[in-house]
């Protein structure tokens, strides 16, 4: 996985519009996951999530912490509540970004959530807890079950990931938004890119081309010979070279992708770079649904061939959505390093949305390609558009 | 001092501190949640702010320490930031761990999730103790290689300051003005910014950004925090569209009373709850003694984390004494019901004797007729 430096406030465009995602899309994912809460006998969930992390909270309620965490308790029948570490006066604000209607604040998620689930009833009861972020921070998860001896527990990290697995219309609309949003990134970006100008000042105009387009985030990393995040100490001028890896969170979705850009003109660069969109082709030709997903690596694995080690650690693709990276991931390795218990699906599906990447070095610079992906019924779509 | 001097100095006092309490080892973690809320603490030893969900620094008494990544591409960018010779990918960490041993601490319980613990505590056999004092004490002074860091951030976020008065302007939505700001910043070297711009006739509080557009007469408010190594420098301002109606500057008047009265009650060696007593004391001699409270406000001021956030919150009851070298805002934000929220504050140092601002800004407020 590629990552990027975390940003410490998701302070792009906030909003919520219900006309495009109305409360009848969230009641239906409810649904769902009350059948599931039945299947496992659960008689409550705690939903964890935290700007780094917010995919499952946010499947629910539409809310995404802005800084700091926050948990949603859903009871089997009965209202959804939201418990998040803000402050008092901002309760008005993150009622704009959710359908739900019962919104707390507390700078103790933990001891005030405890005191939350005994409100309603579950001191005793069995309670699925759902941190697939692995953000809950300890001191608070432990206050929590501490004030809370009598609950059962259990670890419910995999709840949701069937029901995100396969995007619904109306999320396959909001990614490619979030697409199209990236599209516009990596088209405008090339005139930033000059000889001369210090890294930093190319990720600022990288930047403000998402957040002018309304991103709620954006992760760059970029360098000639390595990626690097935004630093003040990427303060070297860009020379003939420049691969860049982009990642854009837009009214929740992210959409990925990895360009490089060289403007010496070299032909054995050119070449390789080149090579590097085949692969990603390569790649793409298996996203057809029914098809293994294990076929997507293997297409990577038989192109790349003794490359394929170098590229792997940079991770050659995983699903994407609501988390920069998520199910499904193209093998284990990859879905470890996230802390992922498997790679989620063996076989890939109509609307499962897929990340694609290959990175290698080539003349010792480094190439870059990748490009966010849709499993349609008649092939792989890009969600960057053509 | 250079910065390889700097973080090895940091390491000694570590070591010396861990003697001193007869810990053997500590692990010290980060989950790539870089927060200014709370200490990074293996960018405070190794300069290195991880990009990936575990990073560990494992850090001996008496031998080299050893820095565990993720993701591994990232290992050659450690290795030039940082100091630390031995750096290896974080899957590593598990074959290491049982050598360990000892009395070992444990350093970043707040941003590590319960498997991990788990499975460290399994693999030591015991359950290290919470160590985070040990760096939190040693990092509530900021040595003059961080305020060289904190004095570029200030200067950076003026720029910003200047940005928002200079570019705001009817027109433009809130997400679109935050952008401009933020720009200016990150061109200048700002590598990360907690930065909040609202406006609004009549703002309840701050936020980020939305899609609504600024109409003349709006009152802009701006939370504005860039980081750079690290290290963030914040700094609050209002600016008014237009001529601004007289209870503005009336009550805008209040606030940089409070803020003067807040600057001088930051006497080193002073309570940290002394700079929110006399702040609230302006607003209380003014009438608003019920304003001087949640939801109207949220706290007078907070430290800065990575490194350290001492002296905490700037509210009733922290009696912290401030520090020379300690660095935190001191900002009476407030809600007022004649003029919604506006915003105004400043990050500090402080020196022996008193609080000195970091950032140059006019405590005035903006205006952009």
């Amino acid at each position: 996985m590629i990552f990027g430096r975390h940003s410490v406030l998701k302070r792009g465009c906030s909003t919520w519009n219900p006309n495009e995602v109305p409360r009848a899309e969230f009641e239906s994912r409810l649904a769902a996951a009350r059948k599931a809460m039945a299947e496992r006998g659960l008689d409550a969930l705690v939903i964890y999530g935290d700007n780094y992390s917010f995919a499952d909270l946010c499947y629910l309620t539409n809310y995404f912490p802005k800084v700091r965490g926050g948990i949603a308790v859903v009871p089997r029948d009965g209202a959804l509540s939201l418990l998040l570490n803000i402050g008092s006066r901002d309760i008005p604000f993150a009622k704009t970004l959710t359908w739900v209607d019962d919104v707390r604040a507390s700078n103790q998620v933990g001891g005030a959530g405890a005191e939350l689930v005994k409100e309603k009833g579950f001191a005793k009861a069995r309670i699925g807890l759902v941190d697939s972020g692995r953000g809950f921070p300890l001191p608070q998860l432990e206050e929590m079950k501490r004030a809370l001896p009598d609950v059962r527990w259990t670890d419910e990290n995999v709840l949701f990931e069937p029901m995100r697995l396969k995007k619904s219309v109306l999320e396959v609309h909001a990614m490619r938004e979030a697409g199209r949003v990236l599209r516009g990134v990596v088209d405008g970006a090339a005139k930033f890119i000059q000889p001369g100008r210090k890294e930093y000042e190319i990720v600022a105009d990288i930047d403000r081309l998402a957040r002018d387009a309304g991103a709620e985030d954006i992760r760059i990393l970029a360098g000639e010979r390595r990626l690097q995040p935004p630093s003040f100490k990427q303060s070297a001028e860009v020379g003939n070279h420049w691969a860049v890896y982009l990642s854009v969170q837009h009214e929740r979705y992210w959409a990925e992708a990895g360009r490089t850009y060289i403007l010496s003109g070299d032909a054995k660069l050119q070449g390789a770079y080149r090579k590097a969109q085949d692969i990603v082709a390569g790649m793409t030709a298996e996203l057809t649904p029914g098809n293994p997903i294990a076929a997507v690596d293997n297409a990577a694995r038989r192109q790349l061939g003794e490359f394929y080690a170098g590229a792997a650690v940079y991770g050659l693709g995983n699903g994407l959505g609501l988390n920069q990276w998520e199910a499904p991931f193209l093998n284990e390795s990859d879905a470890r390093e996230v802390g992922a218990r498997s790679i989620g699906a063996k076989d890939l599906a109509e609307n499962m949305a897929l990340a694609l990447r290959v990175v290698f070095e080539s003349e010792g610079k480094l190439i870059l390609f990748g490009d966010s992906f849709l499993v349609a019924a008649s092939g792989s779509q890009s969600l960057l558009g053509k | 001092m250079n910065g390889e001097q700097e973080y090895r100095s940091r390491a000694a006092k570590v070591r010396q501190t861990m003697r001193e309490q007869g810990i053997d080892a500590l692990l010290i973690f980060d989950a790539g949640r870089h927060n200014f809320l709370r200490m990074n603490y293996v960018a405070y030893l190794t300069d290195f702010i991880g990009v990936g969900p575990e990073t560990m620094l494992v850090f001996p008494v008496e031998s080299e320490p050893v820095l565990f990544v993720t993701p591994a591409w990232d290992i050659p960018r450690a290795k030039e930031e940082s100091w630390v010779q031995d750096i290896r990918p974080f899957k590593e960490f598990w074959s290491l761990l049982p050598k360990v041993s000892g009395e070992i601490g444990l350093v970043g319980r707040e941003s590590m999730h319960v498997a991990l613990h788990d499975d460290i505590v399994k693999a030591l056999s015991q359950k290290p103790v919470n160590a985070k004092d040990i760096i939190e004490n040693i990092a509530r002074r900021k040595t003059e290689f961080e305020l060289e860091r904190l004095r570029k951030a200030a200067a950076i976020a003026d720029a910003g300051v200047r940005s928002l008065h200079e570019e705001a302007r009817p027109g433009l939505k809130e997400y679109e003005l935050a952008a401009i700001v933020e720009y200016r910043m990150r061109a200048l070297g700002a590598e990360d910014n907690f930065g909040m711009v609202v406006a609004h006739h009549h703002n309840n509080a701050l936020h980020p950004p939305t899609d609504r557009v600024v109409q003349q007469g709006d009152i802009i408010i701006g939370e504005i925090t860039p980081c750079v190594g690290g290290l963030f420098v914040q700094i609050c301002r209002t600016v008014v569209l237009g001529r601004p109606a007289p209870v503005v500057l009336e009550k805008y008047a209040l606030l940089k009373t409070a803020m003067q009265l807040g600057m001088d009650a930051a006497k080193t060696g002073a309570p940290a709850s002394g700079v929110a007593a006399a702040i609230n004391g302006a607003l209380i001699e003014a009438g608003y003694e019920k304003y001087c409270r949640p939801p109207f406000m949220r706290v007078r001021g907070h430290g800065l984390g990575c490194g350290s956030s001492a002296p905490g919150n700037l509210e009733d009851g922290n009696d912290t004494r401030l520090e020379e070298g300690m660095t935190f805002i001191v900002h009476p934000n407030q809600y007022l019901p004649e003029t919604g929220y506006m915003t105004l504050g400043d990050t500090v140092v402080m020196t022996a004797a008193k609080a000195e601002p970091m950032t140059r800004s006019s405590w005035d407020l903006y205006i952009k007729e």
